[in-house]
């Protein structure tokens, strides 16, 4: 088997941004099947900006994005969204005009056709989630930050993805709700999913992830076991993220 | 440095002012032979070239509210009509003189402008357009059915009235009032261009937010543009209606679009651009002379080409064949350059101008300066986002916000700011309650605010984007913005503004990039911009949303330096920050936020030894 | 004074399948095409022409309105789509959806000279009595039984159907929607095709009493526009058909109760002064009308 298929991203130097400037640079990160891998660093530091260069969500972006070994660089954001990769977006951005299961099946559509495979789906999102089973046919914009996050969380389940990205699933949301999401996030880790989350808080990030990277200024800066970043504690926030 | 400013910019500005005032004497002769030969030429050729004479004065008047503060009128079109049929109404029925009506025209325009300004300012973008585009509809309708205005048919045109014998050599009159209106309208748009407005309606149109910040009452001056707009329209149908019939046809919402068309085309917010695109749309049926109908598709197909093609313009394809595409080559070697080391942070002028705003005050004994108090808010029908919080700040501290992303604190920012209404709960500013009040007046008070996104104009330099931060610090910025160029008083305020914002630039450590636009900066540079750009006020209270965010580890240093600068000088600080390495030292007190609740306030030990932090931060 | 508000009803129809047209395609796009009327004119034309020709009223019907759909996309493809690329929020598509309209009409004119050709009469020979009070044609009962339908097909596509909620959910974010797999593309493509349907089946429904006119689309567009304005279709399109019945019913009432001439301007005084009490439209979340029940169902 060969490396590149053994992983499930492998991204090698990527350059994306908007204007003239490029906003990540040369940035290099694995994340191997069956992996939770963090992202950490200061805001504005691009943390965003790799997740949504793996989406696709950004035109301008040159290097290698190997997703389980297809390389997506030049795919659009629709074709990569089918199996390939997934994401629970800064913000949540459900569809909040719509109920909590649509916006569930919206997550899972290049698998519209495979009613099996969609309802086994559905089943494990209400199992890690109970909670949300109860809201079905409910509109999303009713719930609280916490249950709208395990809806974006599920969404991106729906599509059974390769790569699973996460943004900051921790912003907002009570002490309760943080421990909710940590929990399913170990306990997708445990099935075997393949998790690049982008944190800000060290324990959230270190709770979930077998490897860390640090992002400052659009590069990566170093990479550290969740031990060593836990053993630094307060100097690593003092060092990168403040 | 007061006296130093002109010094410095005089002897290289003279010969230079001088060469642009005769350059635009040349433009202007040139002009008036040209307007010699229009008033002399056959009555056909005449003709053409009046109307698109005409139109041009009404693609200007569009395009100074679409290009400047990107309001799209689709009211041009029945503000032109206003003028035309007022005009032709009250000149021949009732007699009134061509020239006294047009004062009237203009003041019934403009106030007709300024109402539909004001009320169509409730909404925005596409709505605006929208609403405008019913105004014109509606004036149609009204034309077309009212006993006055003649039907369909429409009325006959007053004549306009000849010339005394002594001038006849000169030609047709009508040509020369025309021509001249026309040269008018091009040197006002041309002048405001060059005014220290135009930074702030380009900032009212693309970072609002940063104009309010900066002391503009932004709706006030849409609604001021707007209504200069609809009189120029409307003057444009007082010159109209002496070419010929007037008709509800002539003046109906596809005139409206077709003026959009011109600007489109020709190139929008560009001084030539609306003239080019004026001379295109109503010359194109005289000069392509086919079959009318595949005539019309050919225009149909050439202006979705020039959209499509084109999206700036004649002009602006021009502008990039003629001038190259400027700043390719990346001036690398900026981001390097060390900040210079002597740091005046803000420029000391400053407190010759806002001398009584920013006494020198000994540090952190002060009153409080800023307080909220039982601060509730929240968006829409969500959770609140903040819960009774309480904030004190002392003159002459430095009070540092700190909380997890979501935590509230750009929305508590944004409530002392103005920007938003809290729900619950009073803010106060050196004693004064100041609820209720907008974003403009508070910043008239002193308090001067950044965004954690940067708001900036991108297509402005950074030095213009600093100028706007002077908005109410020198006076008559809006009352001279029609001749600012041809006053000495504009022009000697116009160097002294940018000689201040580069100064200003420079202290905060942005020296080498004063000449580039904001599209073409880092993202560090865009916020020292911004810093510069509240600092040049001379704030006496200063709220600074996460400063630090993408600079590298030097200029962090020297923003660190900058605001200890200010402290000294007496201003009171606000900092929403994570990076507390940076923020700490600097800080009297730092306040905690999390989940839109206040966890502590104290020292920066106390808060670094705080369990509650720690576990916020860590988990622990 | 029931004859007024039956034929008013059904002239609104009319309007409001144009409005909802206009209505379908903005909440995709957030662009409103300016040859939407124009889409309908061409359905006429067409559905005129293959009649003329000697062929069943109904296959010119279906000839007429694949015509619109098909020119419905290539508006869409033309005008729309490469404008948008470059600048998403810029007002370009106002000039090239003009532009467009601007090609059709003159196009069919060029093709049909500038004057009325005759359109099949369809139902508009029959007519229904409804007591005393009311005579409508069969066309009109036709017009409003087909809005109606209408309606109620794009309500039960939007709400129930997979279709529908990846077209609500490319219309409320639409880079959310490509993130999950949607083709943005082909979802406006339909919705383009749909809303040209919709504006060709108002063309049906008028053709026999107007026949078949290549400046049509002018009018009926403008109508439509209004419709969808003072119905508050920018947020729901459905609200546009209330809009035309409106619409209808203050033109005919202007007639009936007014003058003969009343219906020229009457209407646009409804529309100023809705739009003056709520600028998005009587029935929009934002209007004062509705925000007690919208604040009523987030409860």
């Amino acid at each position: 088997m060969s490396t590149a298929a053994t992983h499930a991203l492998d991204i090698a130097g990527l350059n994306a941004g908007y204007g003239r400037f490029d906003v990540i640079r040369d940035i290099a990160l694995r994340v191997g099947k069956g992996e939770a891998v963090g992202l950490l660093g200061p805001n504005g530091a691009g943390k965003t900006t790799v997740l949504r260069s793996v989406m696709g969500l950004i035109r301008q972006r040159r290097g290698t994005i190997r997703v389980a070994g297809t390389d997506v660089v030049a795919m659009a954001p629709f074709r990569i969204a089918r199996g390939l990769a997934a994401m629970a977006p800064e913000g949540r951005r459900l569809f909040l005009d719509q109920t909590v299961e649509d916006n569930l099946l919206l997550g899972g559509l290049h698998l519209r056709r495979d009613a099996a495979r969609q309802e086994r789906l559905l089943a494990s999102v209400y199992e890690l989630f109970p909670v949300l089973k109860g809201y079905r046919r409910r509109l999303s914009a009713a719930l609280s930050g916490g249950e709208q996050q395990m809806v974006a969380i599920g969404r991106m389940l729906m599509s059974d993805p390769e790569i699973m990205l996460l943004d900051e699933p921790s912003v907002a949301l009570s002490p309760v709700a943080v421990d909710i999401v940590v929990r399913a996030l170990i306990e997708l880790r445990k099935r075997g999913a393949s998790i690049l989350l982008v944190e800000q808080r060290i324990d959230v990030a270190t709770r979930v992830c077998d490897r860390l990277y640090i992002m400052t200024h659009g590069e990566v800066v170093e990479e550290m076991t969740p031990d060593t970043a836990r053993g630094a504690g307060m100097s690593l926030i003092n060092k990168y993220l403040g | 440095m007061v006296a130093m400013n002109p010094a410095r910019t005089g002897p290289a500005a003279e010969p230079a002012s001088h060469r642009r005032a005769l350059a635009g004497l040349v433009v202007v002769i040139a002009y008036l032979v040209l307007t010699w030969f229009v008033a002399q030429a056959s009555l056909s050729v005449q003709s053409v070239i009046l109307v698109a004479a005409v139109f041009a004065v009404l693609a200007i008047s569009l395009d100074l509210v679409a290009g400047m503060l990107g309001l799209y009128s689709l009211g041009q079109g029945g503000f032109f009509g206003i003028g035309a049929y007022m005009t032709t109404i009250l000149s021949s029925r009732y007699g009134w003189d061509v020239f006294l009506l047009l004062p009237a025209v203009l003041a019934v325009t403009g106030l007709a402008g300024a109402i539909v300004g004001a009320m169509s300012l409730r909404v925005s973008g596409l709505y605006f357009a929208i609403t405008t585009f019913i105004v014109t509809l509606v004036l149609t309708v009204l034309e077309t059915n009212l006993e006055i205005t003649g039907g369909l048919q429409g009325l006959l045109g007053p004549a306009f009235p000849d010339l005394p014998e002594a001038l006849a050599p000169l030609g047709a009159p009508v040509a020369w009032c025309i021509m001249l209106a026309l040269l008018f309208c091009i040197g006002l748009v041309w002048n405001i261009r060059r005014s220290a407005l135009y930074p702030v309606l380009l900032s009212i149109r693309d970072a609002e937010p940063f104009a309010e910040a900066a002391g503009a009452r932004t709706a006030l001056i849409k609604v001021g543009v707007f209504s200069l707009s609809a009189a120029m329209a409307g003057g444009a149908g007082w010159l109209f209606s002496f070419l010929g019939v007037v008709s509800p046809g002539q003046f109906d919402w596809s005139v409206s679009l077709n003026v959009l068309v011109m600007v489109l085309v020709g190139g929008i917010n560009t001084t030539l651009g609306p003239i080019v695109g004026a001379m295109f749309v109503s010359m194109f049926p005289v000069l392509v002379n086919i079959n009318p109908w595949l005539q019309e598709i050919l225009y149909g197909a050439l202006s979705i080409a020039a959209i499509a093609l084109l999206p700036e313009g004649v002009i602006g394809l021009g502008r990039r064949l003629f001038l190259g595409r400027r700043g390719i080559a990346a001036p690398v070697a900026h981001g390097d350059a060390p900040p210079p080391e002597a740091v005046a942070a803000g420029d000391p002028s400053i407190e010759q101008v806002d001398a009584a705003k920013a006494p020198a005050a000994p540090r952190a004994s002060g009153e409080v300066v800023l307080e909220c108090r039982g601060i509730e808010c929240g968006y829409g029908l969500g959770p609140k986002v903040l819960k009774g919080v309480d904030l004190a700040v002392r003159r002459g501290e430095i009070h540092g916000l700190i909380g997890p992303n979501g935590s509230g604190k750009s929305t508590l920012a944004n409530v002392i700011a103005g920007r938003l209404g809290p729900s619950a709960g009073t803010v106060t500013v050196r004693g004064q309650r100041v609820n209720g009040l907008p974003p403009s007046s508070r910043a008239r008070m002193g308090l001067r605010r950044t965004f954690q996104a940067a708001e900036l104009v991108r297509e402005l330099t950074t030095t213009q984007n600093v100028t706007v931060g002077l908005y109410d610090r020198v006076p008559g910025i809006v009352r001279r913005a029609a001749l600012w160029p041809m006053l000495p008083s504009g022009r000697r305020d116009g160097a002294m503004m940018r000689g201040r914002a580069r100064d200003a630039l420079g202290a905060v450590g942005a020296a080498g990039w004063t000449g580039e636009r904001v599209g073409d900066v880092p993202h560090g540079i865009e916020q020292l911009t911004q810093l510069a750009a509240v600092c040049i006020a001379g704030p006496d209270i200063l709220i600074l949303d996460e400063p630090a965010t993408g600079l590298s580890a030097r200029e962090v240093a020297h923003l660190a330096r900058i605001l200890a600068d200010l402290r000294r000088q007496g201003v009171t600080m606000v900092i929403i920050e994570h990076q507390t390495r940076f923020l700490f030292p600097l800080c009297d007190q730092v306040t905690v936020l999390n989940l839109g609740e206040v966890i502590l306030t104290g020292t920066a030990d106390e808060v670094r030894a705080n369990p509650t932090v720690r576990q916020v931060y860590l988990g622990e | 004074m029931l004859q007024f508000v039956a034929s008013g009803i059904a002239i609104g129809c009319v309007y409001g399948m144009i409005g909802m047209a206009l209505a379908i395609t903005f909440y995709v796009t957030r662009i409103i095409n300016f040859a939407q009327g124009q889409l309908m004119m061409v359905t006429v034309m067409v559905t005129a022409e293959v009649t003329g020709l000697g062929y069943s009223a109904w296959l010119g019907v279906v000839a007429g309105l694949a015509c619109s759909c098909i020119i419905g996309v290539l508006s869409y493809l033309i005008a729309v789509r490469p404008i948008l690329a470059f600048n998403r929020f810029g007002f370009g598509w106002l000039v090239s959806t003009l532009g467009f309209a601007v090609m059709v009409e003159n196009g069919a004119a060029w093709l049909w000279g500038p004057t009325s050709i005759p359109f099949p009469t369809i139902l508009n020979n029959t007519s229904v009595h409804f007591g005393e009070a009311a005579v409508l044609t069969g066309q009109q009962i036709l017009a409003i039984a087909t809005a109606l339908i209408a309606a109620v097909v794009f309500e039960v596509v939007r709400k129930r159907t997979l279709f529908g909620k990846i077209g609500m959910a490319t219309a409320a974010d639409p880079e959310m929607a490509s993130a999950f797999g949607v083709n943005t593309t082909t979802v406006a493509i339909v919705a383009f095709a749909a809303s040209a349907l919709l504006a060709g089946l108002a063309g049906v429904m008028i053709g026999p009493s107007t026949f078949a006119n290549p400046y049509l689309g002018d009018t009926f567009g403008t109508y439509g526009f209004i419709a969808m304005m003072i119905g508050g279709g920018t947020e729901r399109p459905v609200a546009a058909l209330y809009g035309g019945i409106l619409l209808g019913l203050s033109a005919e009432g202007a007639n009936a109760l007014i003058n003969s001439r009343a219906s020229d301007w009457f209407p646009f005084l409804v529309l100023a002064l809705i739009l003056v009490v709520s600028p998005r439209g009587l029935f929009s979340s934002q209007s004062p009308l509705m925000r007690r029940r919208v604040a009523a169902a987030a409860r």
